[in-house]
């Protein structure tokens, strides 16, 4: 009876002194947030830089920046034949669009990236036109329904960004089967969730 | 009673008080878990705990105040320096190495190693492009979320501090980007060691002299609770020898006060208690005493005239003649039974003196015996010769004829007395007289009897010749002469009364 | 038959001493008081004083010490056992013995006797007259003096000058002395004989602390010179 009274008191002293005495010198911790993201100096320049999404090898996209020169004399790309693009202001947006789908260049394969996006004919035509709720809306030469989720937001992403700074706007993409898809793309910072790599 | 029992008695209780003191008597001895040992282990423990609490309280949040600190110096200083580089997207290898090594020197609070990692790329300011230490825990959470964020992480008993940087870039002034390029910097934090360490080592050292410290109040604090409790063991051990006049000081007011003022109580009514009842016995013996004395004069008158009684008797007619004798008979009866009863009066009141002297005990013994003319068969003696002690002889010769008649009465012939002498340790010698008799012995359950005042061994006999006192003189005079006195049966049959009274008794004496 | 005057204070322990003695012989005469006694000593001329020590008035050590002061009268001192203190200062006195009372008349007689007994020579052919150092001891006599000075011996000091005299140098045992001088049992009060020796001492030694004559060998007993 006292002894195991006594046994119980020791016990009790024990367990106050155990972890007391044993959190002696530098312990590893778990992973702990401290404070925002660094902002680097990345130089871009909408009116003449594109900045274009392609798939990271972790599955997420990345962005890139590519200047845009004048490259309409030998450039198969535009289609159109606007002459916005020696006006001021960004990037046309079907420019934009033709130089993703024509993929990452070197410099882009030798970081690892590349693109889910299939291989388009040359000759095919990309169309852009404002729709009436202050998004965009743009036709694709391929069909829709053969892409996947990260050449879907290749897409939105680069229109997005290519149509406004902060790519807030409200892509809809058509593709030449007929199919439709809307989005908006969700990369900027505070948006968690639509970061690559999140699985 | 001119000898004045009173300073006589006090100092037999006295003795007795000493004697009693002795085999214990040290100061408040340190036992495995006594009082005091308890005591100083409550206080110990609490010292102990309170000074370890303290101590390790401090020690964590000293450390965590630290680590803290260098942390956040490190995150923060890291994204600052991270946030003054530019980057071209997508990032490219060469010249890369060459900022990431820039980045390293900034390092602060010491230099650190830099990693990045975009796409496939994968790059540091040191040797190795890919860290062992970065786990992929970090790695998940940077890539999960555009947020700076740390780990600690201990390799082989050396701790580092891991820091992910995913970096973003301005897309607009109000929008940001990431830009899929994390950096990671990895800083060993051997100086936060060392200082930890200290921390932990003036923790203890802070500790244990606090223990130390402890010791003293423990030990003082222990002393003013035990106090009480000597100054009780003292008095119970006083009260215990006698003097029943031992009060406690009552200190203070708490409960060992009252224990004080209780024992106080207590001593008060035992000691009231105990006079009453000494009173009372002192009266009894008082009378019996008183009674005696006033016995003897007229028995003293009596007896003078017995003789008288004797011779004329043959002249008177046959019942007168029958009721003189007697008178005369019973006359004298009384007188041995008064003087029996002075004698343990004088006993009991302790009273009665010794006058030693140094005499041959085997001529002493004979001489007894020639007196009472037991010198036929009936009593044998084996009386070694040159045997000498310091004895009463009075009283000697008293206890040798008590036995012998004591075992011709109620025992049988033959009767044999023994002298013998035998060394006991250490130095004293006991001279051993053994009475045995040829009778039947005493039953068993009169043994512890024989030496009670007027006892009867045997219930049918009602009155015996003796005083019925005789034993019980016996008793008192061997015990008068430090001695001892059993009574038992022999194997072969027969009682044996053994006296052992010490040789050289010369202190045993008044 | 020896003159005995008793003094003693008690009626019935007086007349039955007194019937007892009278029946044995004696001629008594009784003194309920020390006063009285004293008064009675010289018209009765005793050969023996018969002594309560416990009297009213003027108690029995004083009628001991009067009487010791004028003659060398036998006293015998009558007792209860366990006034040892009285014994001794009585002793000291110069009673040459006592009885403890209750006694039975024999008994007080035989210790009358023994004290009036004349030491038994042995019939030995030794001289009447002795000279130890300055002591003459006439045995004849029954006279003792010191360098020509006659002694008063009370009976049991002259008894026990006599038998320690008679065999010089030899150690006798206050037990062996009890016996032979007083007629007592082995057993009886030692204190009887030192009682006497010290007395003894007191008036043939020429210093008592330093005795010549009676020497005591500690343990064993007394022995007379050697001088």
């Amino acid at each position: 009876m006292r002894r195991a009274r006594t046994r119980s008191r020791a016990a009790v002293v024990l367990a106050a002194a155990v972890p007391l005495l044993g959190a002696c010198g530098i312990r590893a911790t778990d992973v702990v947030e401290a404070g925002g993201p660094a902002s680097v100096q990345a130089f871009l320049d909408l009116d003449s830089e594109m900045l274009l999404f392609f798939r990271a090898p972790d599955g997420g996209l990345s962005p890139v920046i590519r200047p845009a020169e004048p490259s309409a004399g030998f450039g198969d790309a535009y289609a159109s034949g606007s002459d916005s693009a020696y006006t001021a202001g960004p990037v046309p947006t079907e420019k934009v669009v033709t130089t993703l789908l024509a993929g990452p260049d070197e410099e882009d394969r030798a970081a690892g990236l590349g693109t889910a996006l299939p291989a388009v004919r040359p000759g095919g035509s990309v169309a852009v036109e404002p729709s009436p709720d202050g998004g965009v809306s743009t036709r694709l030469p391929l069909a829709l329904k053969d892409l996947d989720s990260t050449a879907l937001r290749q897409l939105t992403c680069t229109i997005a960004y290519n149509r406004d700074a902060d790519g807030q706007v409200l892509v809809r993409l058509e593709g030449r089967d007929g199919a439709s898809h809307s989005d908006t793309c969700g990369l900027a910072r505070g948006a968690p969730g639509n970061v690559p790599g999140a699985s | 009673m001119t000898t004045g029992p009173g300073p006589r008695r006090a100092r037999r209780a006295e003795d007795r008080g000493r004697r009693g003191d002795r085999p214990t008597d040290r100061r408040f001895p340190i036992r495995a878990f006594g009082l005091r040992t308890r005591l100083m282990l409550a206080f110990l423990l609490v010292a102990a705990v309170s000074a370890g609490t303290t101590a390790a309280l401090t020690y964590r949040e000293a450390r965590t105040a630290l680590l803290k600190t260098a942390q956040d110096t490190a995150v923060s200083s890291f994204r600052d320096h991270v946030q003054q580089t530019a980057f071209a997207l997508p990032v490219r290898e060469e010249g890369i190495e060459e900022v990431l090594r820039d980045l390293a020197r900034k390092g602060k609070p010491r230099p650190w190693v830099v990693f990045a990692e975009y796409g496939s790329l994968r790059a540091s300011s040191g040797e190795n492009p890919v860290s062992t230490v970065i786990t992929p825990e970090l790695r998940a959470a940077a890539r999960a979320n555009p947020r700076g964020s740390f780990e600690r992480v201990v390799k082989d008993g050396v701790p580092y501090l891991t820091i992910a940087m995913p970096t973003v870039f301005r897309t607009s002034p109000d929008s940001l980007l990431p830009s899929g390029l994390v950096l990671y910097a990895v800083m060993r934090m051997t100086d936060e060691q060392v200082n930890v360490d200290a921390l932990l080592v003036a923790a203890r050292d802070g500790a244990l002299p606090g223990l130390a410290v402890a010791l003293i109040p423990g030990l003082i604090a222990a002393r003013s609770v035990l106090r009480p409790v000597r100054d009780l063991r003292r008095a119970a051990r006083s009260l215990g020898s006698g003097r029943l006049d031992t009060r406690i000081p009552v200190r203070g007011s708490d409960e060992l006060a009252d224990l004080a003022s209780t024992f106080n109580e207590s001593t008060g009514q035992l000691e009231r208690s105990v006079r009453e009842l000494r009173e009372a016995e002192e009266r009894a013996r008082r009378f019996a005493s008183d009674v005696s004395h006033e016995l003897r004069t007229p028995l003293a008158g009596m007896l003078a005239v017995t003789e008288v009684l004797d011779e004329d008797a043959d002249g008177l007619d046959a019942d007168t003649a029958r009721a003189v004798r007697l008178v005369s008979a019973e006359t004298g009866k009384l007188a041995v039974l008064v003087e029996d009863l002075m004698e343990i009066s004088r006993f009991d009141a302790r009273a009665a003196e010794l006058n030693v002297d140094e005499v041959d005990v085997g001529e002493a013994v004979r001489k007894t015996l020639q007196k009472r003319h037991w010198t036929d068969d009936r009593v044998r003696a084996e009386l070694p010769g040159g045997i000498r002690a310091r004895l009463d002889p009075r009283r000697f010769d008293v206890v040798i004829a008590n036995l012998v008649g004591n075992a011709l009465k109620h025992g049988g012939a033959p009767v044999t007395v023994t002298l013998r002498t035998e060394a006991r340790s250490p130095g004293t010698t006991v001279l051993i007289t053994e009475v045995t008799d040829g009778g039947p012995g005493i039953r068993p359950e009169a043994l512890p009897h024989v030496f009670d005042r007027f006892y009867k061994a045997d219930a049918a006999r009602t009155r015996s010749a003796g005083s019925g006192l005789g034993l019980a003189i016996t008793l008192e005079n061997v015990k008068l002469h430090g001695g001892t006195i059993s009574a038992g049966n022999r194997p072969g049959g027969g009682a044996v009364f053994t006296v052992d009274i010490p040789l050289h008794a010369e202190e045993a004496g008044g | 038959m020896p003159r005995v005057l008793l003094i003693e204070d008690d009626p019935s322990v007086r007349e039955g001493v007194e019937l007892g003695l009278r029946r044995r012989g004696h001629e008594v005469r009784a003194a309920a008081t020390g006063e009285a006694g004293l008064a009675a000593l010289a018209a009765f001329r005793p050969d023996l004083l018969l002594l309560d020590l416990m009297l009213p008035g003027m108690n029995g050590v004083q009628v001991c010490r009067q009487v010791r002061e004028r003659s060398q009268l036998p006293i015998i001192m009558l007792t209860a056992r366990g006034d040892d203190f009285d014994v001794v200062i009585g002793l000291e006195a110069g009673a040459d013995d006592y009885i403890v009372k209750p006694a039975r008349t024999e008994v007080i007689e035989a210790r009358i006797r023994a004290v009036l007994r004349r030491l038994d020579d042995g019939g030995t052919g030794r001289p009447a007259v002795e000279v130890h150092g300055a002591l003459t001891i006439d045995r004849t006599g029954l006279t003792v003096t010191k360098a020509g000075r006659p002694l008063a011996l009370a009976p049991s000091e002259l008894k026990l000058l006599l038998h320690l005299s008679a065999a010089p140098e030899q150690v006798f045992s206050r037990q062996q002395l009890l016996e032979h001088v007083w007629e007592h049992s082995y057993h009886a009060d030692a204190r009887l004989v030192d009682a006497c020796v010290a007395r003894l001492r007191g008036k043939i030694e020429d210093e008592a602390g330093s005795p010549r004559y009676v020497q005591t060998l500690r343990g064993f007993g007394y022995r007379f010179g050697p001088l």
